[in-house]
């Protein structure tokens, strides 16, 4: 049994029309024994940037402590609000930075970038434990249900969705993948993230 | 059966060890023990097998030496076998296993000219046979351990397939064996895959000698003298040994190769 | 080469090196029964670790006019696994004067892994086929035998992808219908050949096992009319007999790489 999958728990994200969702379950167990149904693996770094954190619990959140104090160092240094590429380099360095000891978690981010022009672009990015950054284009998967999502997001995703279709799309993803997963479930949480807003639903699934 | 009551060991009482907490005997291990010895390792061992299909048939390729480890142990060792007038097997692995497979399939090519039947066995019917031969020995832990090309070219057809000591098969156009599989299948592949009809001997012939090339430079087990089995309408054909052409001008100047001058 | 340990009895032991019977060769399988049709389909990629073997070798068979098995894992275990079954229809045929039922070729499979259950084929086996009754029927199969009836099944090395996409799109899972409407028990044929062409090239996108092409095997129940299969391409109709079930195969390609 790997450390990654001690506590399971799983992160997905996508890429739509101007606009991204991430989405998690809500699950936190001992091995096969489920011990709560509302541990968050997702949170706000920014306005405009999510992080997901599926893997092994207690560094889920020791990091997010971690990324908060290097994101408000990052603030008070520049004076500016930190982009997701620059936060997904963060992620990616941090995690290096414990290359031959690391963190369990493989972090998921989904942001909304401010480009030159004034304009928004949507950005996703995963990392594995040692922080290998991986751009999509469309998704990004991570924790013990990731080959389900993988095969799931595949079959259902399109490029240019609007939000609420992106919604949809990461919604059932994430429930029919979490449905095969002993180790993830216990409910989902999803965020949608635009350039003026983030919406945030709890979905109802199923609790076996 | 163990025919040594010393062996025995002391039976189970129920009225005195109801719980059967006393010690399953075990029987001592001895000379007898280690009897029976089937489950073994390849000692002499032959490396890659090439073939491939072309137009008017099938070629297939194998150096001549039977390693004993690392050692160049033989150097005149003959890994292609004809069986019949339509069909040849190459192997990889155990060459005393190949030796004692290729008296099988001598003898039941026999067997199968005194039933003077008007059939003959082809590539199909061979391939076949050593695929249930090979299962068969892998059932009961008892492998004989290769890796075997079969080719052939009968009623106008081209056949050429695969079998392991684990009783794996499959068919394909091009096939290696051993680092064959690794090294030589990719080139095998860009050249013959598509071109299968129309591919002749000659440029066959060329392709597996410089797979065979390609191979004595990079594995270590393989050796620069080769034959090649040719299987067409015109029957079985395998050539006289012979040698690669190889360059080592190139290693003039890398360390390790050649005379060092520091 | 060879090494001397001492056993627990003190004996020198020759260190015995473990000849493995067993292979993995990827790929995957899949069915899903219709009403009145079933579809078994399987890639047709054969590799072992990261080397392809070759890119066709059937996983999917023809058993009778209304049966076809799909076998998956040990490629020389699910091929000897076919060869005995149909050995074993045949000696019904010749019995019985007609073919076996599905429902008990289902439970022939059954006893013949469970006979090997101390040295198992190390197959993963689908069932595909009509029932008497003339309705689809998918039956699947562990290793050691333990079987069930399902509406669809995904089997092999990129099941975790396909089973889930399955579960929501045949069987609607964490879908509700509208007010006043449900979700249809069945699905057409050409929806659920669309369905297993999305599952396969899914499959192919992100497993290293699966690609190279496709063979969907479609067996339609007596009487019903095989029009759908009209728009496809590469169909090749497989029937031996007159006026009972009829069989089609539909071959593609998928990637290669």
């Amino acid at each position: 049994m790997s450390i990654m999958d001690q506590n399971g728990g799983s992160v997905i994200a996508m890429v739509g029309k101007d606009c991204v969702a991430i989405a998690s379950d809500l699950r936190l167990g001992n091995e096969a024994l489920a011990v709560s149904s509302n541990f968050q693996k997702i949170f706000p770094i920014t306005d405009r940037i999510y992080l997901g954190l599926p893997g092994l619990a207690t560094d889920v959140t020791t990091l997010k402590e971690r990324f908060r104090f290097r994101v408000n160092m990052y603030t008070i240094k520049e004076e500016r609000e930190i982009e997701p590429e620059t936060f997904a380099h963060l992620v990616s360095s941090t995690l290096y930075e414990h290359r031959f000891g690391p963190y369990y978690v493989e972090p998921v981010m989904a942001g909304i970038s401010k480009t030159p022009s004034g304009g928004f672009k949507p950005f996703i990015a995963a990392t594995d434990l040692i922080g290998c950054l991986n751009y999509a284009k469309d998704f990004v998967v991570a924790g013990t249900a990731s080959s389900k999502l993988y095969g799931v997001a595949e079959g259902l995703w399109e490029p240019d969705l609007e939000p609420e279709d992106l919604f949809e799309t990461i919604s059932q993803t994430i429930m029919n993948a979490l449905d095969r997963d002993a180790y993830s479930g216990w409910g989902c949480i999803v965020h949608v993230l635009t350039k003026d807003k983030v919406i945030t639903r709890t979905l109802k699934a199923r609790m076996d | 059966m163990d025919h040594f009551p010393t062996n025995w060991g002391r039976p189970r009482n129920d009225t005195i060890d109801p719980y059967g907490t006393y010690p399953i005997h075990q029987r001592p291990k001895d000379a007898f023990s280690t009897g029976i010895q089937r489950t073994q390792h390849p000692i002499v061992t032959g490396t890659s097998v090439l073939a491939i299909k072309f137009k008017d048939g099938v070629m297939m390729a194998a150096d001549n030496l039977a390693s004993y480890g690392s050692l160049a142990r033989f150097r005149d060792i003959q890994r292609l076998h004809p069986v019949g007038d339509n069909t040849v097997i190459g192997a990889g692995g155990d060459m005393s296993d190949f030796q004692y497979l290729q008296s099988i399939l001598d003898e039941l090519m026999v067997d199968e000219f005194c039933a003077s039947d008007g059939h003959t066995l082809g590539p199909a019917e061979v391939h076949n046979y050593l695929s249930e031969l090979m299962y068969a020995r892998r059932s009961k832990m008892d492998p004989l351990w290769n890796s075997l090309l079969v080719g052939g070219f009968k009623d106008g057809k081209r056949f050429l397939a695969y079998v392991d000591l684990l009783g794996t098969t499959y068919a394909s156009s091009t096939l290696a064996t051993g680092y064959g599989a690794y090294i030589a299948q990719p080139l095998l592949r860009r050249a013959v895959e598509g071109n299968e009809d129309t591919l002749t001997k000659e440029e066959a012939r060329k392709i597996l000698e410089q797979s065979m090339q390609v191979l004595f430079y990079r594995d270590a087990r393989s050796i620069d003298q080769f034959q090649i089995a040719t299987v067409t309408a015109a029957g079985v054909h395998i050539s006289e040994a012979r040698k690669l052409e190889t360059s080592w001008s190139f290693a003039e100047g890398i360390r390790g190769y050649g005379a060092q001058t520091q | 080469m060879e090494h001397s340990f001492a056993s627990p009895s003190g004996h020198p032991q020759p260190h015995q090196r473990h000849f493995n019977p067993y292979s993995e060769n990827g790929g995957t399988i899949l069915a899903i029964a219709g009403a009145n049709f079933s579809v078994i389909a399987g890639d047709t990629r054969q590799s072992e670790g990261y080397s392809i073997q070759t890119r066709y070798a059937p996983k999917v068979f023809r058993l009778t006019d209304k049966a076809v098995l799909a076998t998956n894992g040990f490629a020389a275990d699910g091929n000897m696994f076919v060869k005995k079954v149909r050995q074993r229809l045949e000696w019904y045929r010749h019995a019985h004067s007609k073919d076996m039922p599905i429902r008990a070729i289902a439970r022939l499979i059954q006893t013949m892994l469970y006979a090997r259950r101390f040295f198992p084929y190390y197959v993963y086996n689908i069932l595909g086929g009509i029932e008497e009754d003339g309705s689809g029927a998918v039956y699947s199969f562990d290793p050691v035998g333990s079987y069930e009836r399902e509406a669809c099944r995904a089997a092999g090395a990129a099941q975790s992808l396909v089973q889930p996409f399955l579960d929501n799109q045949i069987y609607f899972k964490n879908q509700t219908p509208a007010h006043g409407t449900s979700h249809p028990a069945h699905l057409p044929l050409d929806h659920v050949l669309e369905l297993v062409i999305d599952s396969f090239t899914s499959a192919t996108e992100r497993h290293i096992e699966v690609g190279d092409g496709l063979e969907i095997y479609v067996v339609l129940a007596k009487g019903s009319t095989p029009q759908v299969l009209d728009r496809w391409q590469g169909v090749t109709e497989m029937t031996t007999t007159q006026d009972g079930e009829r069989m089609f195969v539909i071959r593609r390609n998928l990637k290669r790489d």
